[in-house]
Parts: C-alpha cells; sequence; structure tokens
C-alpha cells in the first residue's frame, strides 16, 4: 500500500480539529448540526484505528471458545446466530450473556463510549 | 416551491373555512422520508392565527417500511387525533383535513402549540424540573384516555397484537439479512417471552418523550405524532414510554423524568384498569429491540433503491449496540 506522513490517524485527527475549531463555530442550524454529526462519525473512525483490531480478535477469540469451532469471525458469528435462532443455545446460558454483553461493550466502546457510562 | 405550496395551501384553506385566507411565513420545521412539518401565518380577515400543517406522505414517496409497518394517511391520522381530543387527550386542534384537489398530497393543518419538544431538553434541562411529577402524572392520564377510545370511532386502525409485532420486526431484519448475535438473541427472546394479551385497544404506537410539546409551566401541552396509531396492547404503549433511549439521558425511567410506580398509579387512577407489569416490562426489553432494528434500516437505507448516501442515517446505525445493551441490563435486572 502507498503510504506517506502523517499517518491515517493523524490526518483524521487534523480533518476533525479543522471541522471542530474552524468551521463549526462559523455555522448554525442544518449544516452545523451535519458538522457535529460527521465529526462524531470521523470519531468512530478514529477509535477504530485505535482498538477495532484488538477487540476483534477478542471477539473471535471468545467465538472459538463458546462454539468450540474455527473461522473467521464473520462465519463464527453466523453461526452463532444460526445456534440462537434454532435453539441449540439456551438463553439462559450464562456464557452466551456474558459473550453477548462484552461483545456489545466492545462495539460500543468504538461507536459510541459514552453510552457504557450512563 | 415555497411559493408553489403556499399558494396551493391558500387555496385549500380559503375554500375549507368558507372565507379568503392568506398565507404568510410558511416555513419547514422537520421532514422525514414519510412526513413534512411546515410552519405558517394564516390571515382571515383581520385576525392571524400560527398554524402548522402536516404532510404525511410526498409525492409517490413509498418505501418498504411503510409496507410493514401500519402508518397511517394524514386524513386517518387527523381522525385519529380528534377521537383522542374528543376524550380529553391533549392534541393540537385539528383545522382541517386536506382533500386530494387540494394538490397537496395526504394531510392537514392543526393549530400550532407553543413549547418544547426535544426530549433532552424536557429530561434534563433545570427549567423543567418542577415540571417532572406533574408531566410524569399527564402522561399516565393521557395514555389512559386514548385506551379509552372506543374503537368503533377510529374503524381505519389495523389490528397489530403482540405476536404480529415481534413477526413485523423479525421480517424487517431478514430483510436486510444483517445477522449479530445481540439483534438474534433479542429477537429470540421476544418471541419466547411475549405476553399472551389478546385484548386489542386503540394504541398511540410512538407515545415517548421527544413525540410531545412541553412547557415548564404546564408540563405536557399536547400529543404529538399519531401515525403509527393502531389496534395494540395497551401495555405496549406504556413500555416503550419507559425505553432508555427515549429518557434522553435523564435518569428516571418514565421518559427520563418520572417513576414507573408515578406513571402506573396515574394511569390505573385515570382509567380503573391494572397495569399488567410484566407485560410493561416486556415491552420495553422489546422496545430496546425494535429501536436496534430501526436503527438498523436507517443505516441501511442508503442500499434501497432510489436513497442517497447519508451522513445522519450512517451514524444512527452505528447506534444499533445502544439499546441491545440497555435491552440485556434490563432482562438481568439492571434497568
Amino acid at each position: 500500500m502507498p503510504s506517506g506522513l502523517p499517518k491515517p490517524e493523524i490526518l483524521l485527527q487534523a480533518a476533525i480539529a479543522y471541522l471542530r475549531e474552524e468551521l463549526l463555530p462559523t455555522l448554525s442550524g442544518y449544516h452545523a448540526y451535519q458538522v457535529r454529526v460527521t465529526i462524531s462519525v470521523l470519531g468512530i473512525l478514529q477509535r477504530s484505528f485505535e482498538k477495532g483490531a484488538a477487540l476483534d480478535a477478542d471477539e473471535r477469540q471468545r467465538l472459538v471458545e463458546l462454539l468450540g469451532a474455527e473461522g473467521s469471525r464473520t462465519a463464527l458469528n453466523d453461526m452463532l446466530v444460526e445456534r440462537i435462532s434454532k435453539d441449540e443455545v439456551s438463553l439462559d446460558d450464562p456464557q452466551l450473556r456474558d459473550h453477548i454483553l462484552r461483545s456489545l461493550d466492545e462495539a460500543l466502546q468504538i461507536n459510541n463510549p459514552k453510552w457504557l457510562k450512563n | 416551491m415555497a411559493e408553489a405550496l403556499a399558494q396551493k395551501l391558500q387555496a385549500a384553506l380559503s375554500r375549507q373555512l368558507d372565507g379568503a385566507v392568506v398565507v404568510r411565513d410558511l416555513a419547514r420545521l422537520t421532514g422525514g422520508a414519510t412526513k413534512q412539518t411546515y410552519a405558517f401565518t394564516a390571515q382571515e380577515g383581520g385576525s392571524a392565527r400560527r398554524l402548522i400543517m402536516q404532510l404525511t406522505s410526498v409525492g409517490e414517496q413509498v418505501n418498504s417500511e411503510s409496507e410493514m409497518t401500519p402508518r397511517l394517511n394524514g386524513e386517518y391520522d387527523a381522525r385519529l387525533t380528534m377521537a383522542a381530543a374528543a376524550k380529553g387527550v391533549l392534541v393540537p386542534k385539528v383545522v382541517c383535513i386536506l382533500h386530494k384537489d387540494d394538490g397537496l398530497g395526504s394531510g392537514y393543518v392543526t393549530e400550532f402549540v407553543d413549547g418544547q419538544t426535544l426530549g433532552a431538553k424536557i429530561s434534563r434541562d433545570p427549567a423543567f424540573l418542577p415540571a417532572h411529577e406533574k408531566m410524569t402524572e399527564q402522561a399516565g392520564i393521557m395514555l389512559a384516555r386514548i385506551h379509552s377510545i372506543d374503537r368503533a370511532t377510529v374503524p381505519f386502525l389495523k389490528e397489530h397484537g403482540p405476536q404480529d409485532q415481534v413477526r413485523i420486526y423479525r421480517r424487517l431484519v431478514e430483510h436486510h439479512s444483517y445477522r449479530l448475535p445481540a439483534l438474534e438473541f433479542g429477537l429470540r427472546w421476544a418471541e419466547q417471552n411475549v405476553p399472551q394479551r389478546n385484548q386489542l385497544g386503540v394504541i398511540h404506537g410512538d407515545f415517548r418523550n421527544g413525540n410531545f410539546i412541553a412547557t415548564p409551566e404546564h408540563g405536557i401541552r399536547a400529543i404529538l405524532d399519531w401515525e403509527i396509531g393502531q389496534l395494540g396492547d395497551p401495555m405496549q404503549d406504556l413500555g416503550w414510554f419507559c425505553v432508555k433511549t427515549w429518557r434522553f439521558g435523564g435518569s428516571r425511567p418514565a421518559g427520563g423524568f418520572g417513576t414507573r410506580e408515578a406513571l402506573f398509579a396515574a394511569y390505573e387512577k385515570e382509567c380503573g384498569r391494572t397495569v399488567d407489569v410484566e407485560a410493561v416490562r416486556f415491552w420495553e426489553a422489546f422496545g430496546s429491540v425494535k429501536w436496534a432494528v430501526m436503527c438498523l434500516r436507517k443505516g441501511l437505507q442508503y442500499t434501497e433503491p432510489g436513497r442517497r448516501l447519508e451522513i445522519e442515517q450512517c451514524a444512527i446505525g452505528r447506534r444499533v449496540e445502544e439499546p441491545l445493551y440497555d435491552f440485556f441490563n434490563l432482562i438481568e435486572g439492571r434497568g
């Protein structure tokens, strides 16, 4: 992959800083709102760069243990969906609940960490 | 465009109100794919009044969502609002229902009600704190009155019992072939725990903070957004009102500003019927699953024919996990 400096996360940081500190104060109404949404979407990307891969690996490892099977994270998730929909696993299974709650926690760490605090 | 709309509206009002009406200051307030809201001033002779026009379907916009959820057209929406008003529910007074030959599409005109609709302001702005107790009581009373509407007066409402509700959301997820274990868990949980309550009555369908107008002085002044009114389990409305998303960061379960106990007490006192607390809890938990499905649909809306890629819809798509996280906390007794 062609690359250069600054690194992608720095480019993102610069873009966010411009939108938030320079552009946003000049806007109102519809465009101010849209820019706020854009900044928050870019924040999701920042957190994905920072820890997306590590969180995905954790989730995959738990799926391997829960299902006793190997495969990509996506394939294992599909398998889990299948087992839940066919009642092959009880919804009261503590290991299942623990896994799902942790996966939601991990997704929220990327998508909206504030939700975990309230 | 706005000028043409004002002209049509002026002609419609002049005809329906039997007198010359001049429309001024027409401005669009909000708009979604299925509904647009406009504010304007109507000058009739020497008097002027602020009015609101709701257009419930504009042009030929039909999407798969409206085929799957029972959305009322403008006329039925207005007639349900009027039936609620007759039962003492606070609503914006309907001034007229638009006709096909008005050329504006399906919709109606109401009086303008001043106040706040933003959920976060209502649940967290210190100015609203003194009104919270009163608003909780009002919400219980309003729901009790809505649930007392005689279904014979609104024959156009469709029946959607508890099982139908769960089935609709299952189908929506299947439509998108989106596979997420937490969502599958939520749907399966709903299928296994759906209450066997088949005494259906008139329900609002979207009664929540954000869908009413309130002021610190009066509390709730008008209940809005009647377009998914239906015949369903009345407990569904009580549960939906408590869904965590609709608390807008407020610390209490009922709308973010009241306790469940106070809401239920006001409801029972008004209509004399006992709240089925277990069923309400189901609807609150399933409400979070429903909202997760709605987030998913918003996030994937750009894949539907004729839709643009929009940043806000994409951002909502990334909110799928919020209500599912709330759902888990609720079923594990932490909600």
